[in-house]
Order: structure tokens, then C-alpha cells, then sequence
């Protein structure tokens, strides 16, 4: 091919291939969630569908789940603009070490949380640094980089498959890893109320609900939660509780069979 | 003979600019919209996954998950044979692998209209649907297509 034509063949495919990673990027959501490790209740912050850093014990006065909000919220605030792998560093705080993005805390690790990890602050640092980065495709600094504490063992993919965060390639969504202890094959049923809140009014209405006849029988009522995806699809998520509450407590192993529903109120 | 080579090459650039415009866009593009072209079973194919981790994750930070494998399937109407919108279904991981889509069974009890809703390992709805055993509905999708 003449010299010539390569030029801009080769910058067009440059240009198509940041502006797909660009793309893909911007598809990048924070969330976080509760969830069970080791028989422990731990607070997860993810990127997408990955899981970047793990939190397991309170600090300065916030639960894990709370840290796990204030950090995705400093997340999502980091992500509005381009961010660069030298901008995300880890350093020292007064008590422990941190990860930074631009300069700005991200997450703090005390001792305590190292701890929890069996790890030293500086180590658990770096690896959510360094989870952080894969995340966000960015490149992740080499052994060289991180000079002083080696990762800790137990985070190591190959050494322990359960190790929090390990790097992304190797995780698996969320839906495809769930804790095998429930048992789900009962089917012991029983009508029971349906209660949601909703703009929208209030209504009311039945569900029938099966499960084990223990975990049955803790079962009072069923939350509705409606969440909107996206700008086409509304989900009515059906959660078996033993109590009415704003904060549900779901009954694990039931699930719903049907639906019986009746308006009551029109605002 | 250098000028048609030159056109080529501006027209191979142009084309790639495209391309990478569509897909940097691609998320901004209603799918809502595709959704009334290809119907709601493309929109479970393409998105059940992302559905389902959507749910997951909405019930995680309420600390109201369910501890079981899910899994985003089509509703399909018992009577009319068509989907009508899409369900997550939760329970053990082997059984939740092998439902293919939930069945819609509908009835008028006086005030009441019940929706029965049952998983199965087949992809038709017809006769007398078999439920998959250890397996639920967690969530029920509606499309606004």
C-alpha cells in the first residue's frame, strides 16, 4: 500500500479504537451492596459489575455499608472527569493509608480494616489502587511500582479463590457466585399481603409465597420495591419479610409463585 | 491514479469516524426504541444480564439480596403464546440454569386479578406448564415498549 495512504488508515483506527474504549468507559456505573464473605456481612463498592474494593469494619462511626456509600459517592464524583493511572495513588493518612484520585481521598484503610483483611494498611491500599485501575482500564503500575509491602497472601487469587477484590479478570458477576446454603426447594406455600409504597399511590394486594416450612412460617408479608431501568423498563422486585418495615429483612429460601393485585387508592 | 487512492483513504477514515461515533453512542440510543423493532425477547437476550445485575445490586445496597443463583427470562402468556415482559427468577444454582422462561397464568377472582407465574425448563407455553422445581420469581419486568 503507498506510504502515503497509511497515515491516515492508521490514525483512523486509533481514533476508533479510543473513542470505543471511550465508550466502554463511560458505561462504567458505581454501585454498592451488602453482602456475605466468609459467614461475615461485608459492604462491596463495584465498578460495573466488578467488585473493587471490600469493606469490612466500621469507621468513624459509619457501618460498613455507610463507608461503602461515601466511597462509591466519592467515586462517581472521581469519574466525572478523565482520570489518569498517576492520579490514582495511595498515600498516608494519620492513622493508616488511603487511596487517592486526583488528590482527593478516596478510601481510607485503618488499621482495623487491614486487620479484618490480614493484611497491612499500606498492602490493602495498593490492591484496591491497583483494582481500582483495572476497573477503569487503566494500567495497573508493575511490582517495581509498588516497592515496599508485597500484597498480602490471602489476597491472592491463587492462593485462596474466596480472597476479596482480586483482579478483575478473574471475578465473576455477581449473580453467577451465590452463597450455596440456602435451600430454595421447598414448597410450602401460603398467601400473604403485599405492601409498596410508591408515587403513585398505595396499593395492596396478595402474593403467594413458597419455601421451606421454617423460613415459611417467618414470612408475614411481601415488600414491593419498583425500581425504573434505564428509561423503558420498570421492575417490580417481590421481597418475602417477616415484619413491615422500610428497611426490608428478606426471609432467605422463599420465593413468590404468584401475584393477586387490587388498587385501593388513585392519586 | 493518486487521487483515487487518496479518495479511498479518506472515505476508509470517514467510515471508521463513524463507526466509533455509533458505538461511543451507543448507550445514549433509546432502547426503548430498538425494543418496539426487535421485541422484548431480543431486549432479555441482549439485556438479562445487565437486568439482573441491575436488580442485585438495587436490592445489595438494601441489604434485602436474595442468596441464590438469578436469572433474567421472558414472560410468556399462557394464552396468547407471546412475551409479554421479562422475570428474575431465584433459586439453586442448577435448577436456575435450566428455566428457560416463566409462564403467565392469569384470573379474575372478583376485585382481584391473579397472575400466576411459573419457571420452566421449556421455551413454549402450552397445556398444563411444569414448574422448575427450587425455583421462584424474585422481580417482574415491565417494558414500556
Amino acid at each position: 500500500m503507498d506510504r502515503r495512504l497509511r497515515v491516515p488508515i492508521i490514525v483512523g483506527l486509533g481514533l476508533f479504537a479510543a473513542l470505543a474504549a471511550a465508550a466502554a468507559l463511560s458505561n462504567a456505573s458505581v454501585s454498592f451492596r451488602s453482602a456475605q464473605r466468609d459467614g461475615n456481612r461485608v459492604a462491596e463498592v463495584l465498578i460495573g459489575e466488578r467488585v473493587v474494593i471490600v469493606l469490612r469494619t466500621a469507621a468513624g462511626g459509619y457501618t460498613p455499608l455507610e463507608r461503602a456509600e461515601v466511597v462509591a459517592n466519592r467515586l462517581r464524583a472521581a469519574m466525572a472527569e478523565e482520570i489518569k493511572t498517576e492520579q490514582v495513588e495511595v498515600g498516608p493518612l494519620d492513622s493508616g493509608h488511603g487511596v487517592f484520585i486526583a488528590d482527593g481521598l478516596t478510601v481510607a484503610v485503618t488499621e482495623s480494616e487491614a486487620e479484618a483483611h490480614g493484611a497491612t494498611t499500606e498492602a490493602l491500599a495498593r490492591q484496591w489502587r491497583d483494582n481500582l485501575l483495572l476497573a477503569l482500564g487503566l494500567e495497573v503500575p508493575g511490582p517495581g511500582a509498588s516497592e515496599q509491602a508485597p500484597p498480602p497472601a490471602q489476597e491472592t487469587p491463587a492462593a485462596t479463590p474466596a480472597a476479596e477484590a482480586p483482579p478483575a479478570a478473574e471475578q465473576t458477576p455477581p449473580a453467577e457466585t451465590p452463597p450455596a446454603a440456602v435451600d430454595w426447594t421447598g414448597a410450602a406455600q401460603k398467601w400473604v399481603p403485599i405492601f409498596s409504597l410508591t408515587g403513585e399511590g398505595v396499593s395492596a394486594g396478595m402474593a403467594q409465597v413458597a419455601g421451606p416450612t421454617a423460613q415459611m412460617e417467618k414470612v408475614k408479608a411481601v415488600a414491593e420495591l419498583r425500581l425504573n431501568f434505564q428509561n423503558f423498563g420498570r421492575i417490580y422486585t417481590y421481597i418475602p419479610v417477616s415484619s413491615i418495615s422500610m428497611k426490608p429483612q428478606r426471609i432467605q429460601g422463599v420465593s413468590v409463585w404468584a401475584i393477586a393485585d387490587v388498587k385501593l387508592v388513585n392519586f | 491514479m493518486k487521487t483515487q487512492r487518496r479518495g479511498i483513504a479518506v472515505v476508509l477514515v470517514v467510515g471508521l469516524l463513524t463507526l466509533a461515533l455509533v458505538a461511543a453512542a451507543a448507550y445514549a440510543i433509546d432502547l426503548g426504541s430498538i425494543a418496539k423493532v426487535l421485541g422484548i425477547g431480543w431486549l432479555v437476550s441482549q439485556h438479562g444480564e445487565q437486568i439482573d445485575a441491575f436488580i442485585t445490586s438495587a436490592l445489595g445496597e438494601r441489604e434485602a439480596a436474595a442468596q441464590g443463583a438469578t436469572k433474567v427470562v421472558p414472560i410468556i402468556s399462557l394464552g396468547r403464546g407471546t412475551h409479554i415482559g421479562a422475570a428474575q427468577v431465584v433459586g439453586n444454582p442448577d435448577n436456575v440454569k435450566q428455566v428457560k422462561v416463566v409462564v403467565q397464568l392469569e384470573g379474575k377472582f372478583g376485585n382481584f386479578g391473579a397472575k400466576i407465574l411459573v419457571p420452566t425448563t421449556t421455551r413454549t407455553a402450552s397445556g398444563n406448564p411444569e414448574r422448575a422445581k427450587g425455583v421462584g420469581v424474585s422481580a417482574v419486568i415491565e417494558f414500556k415498549i
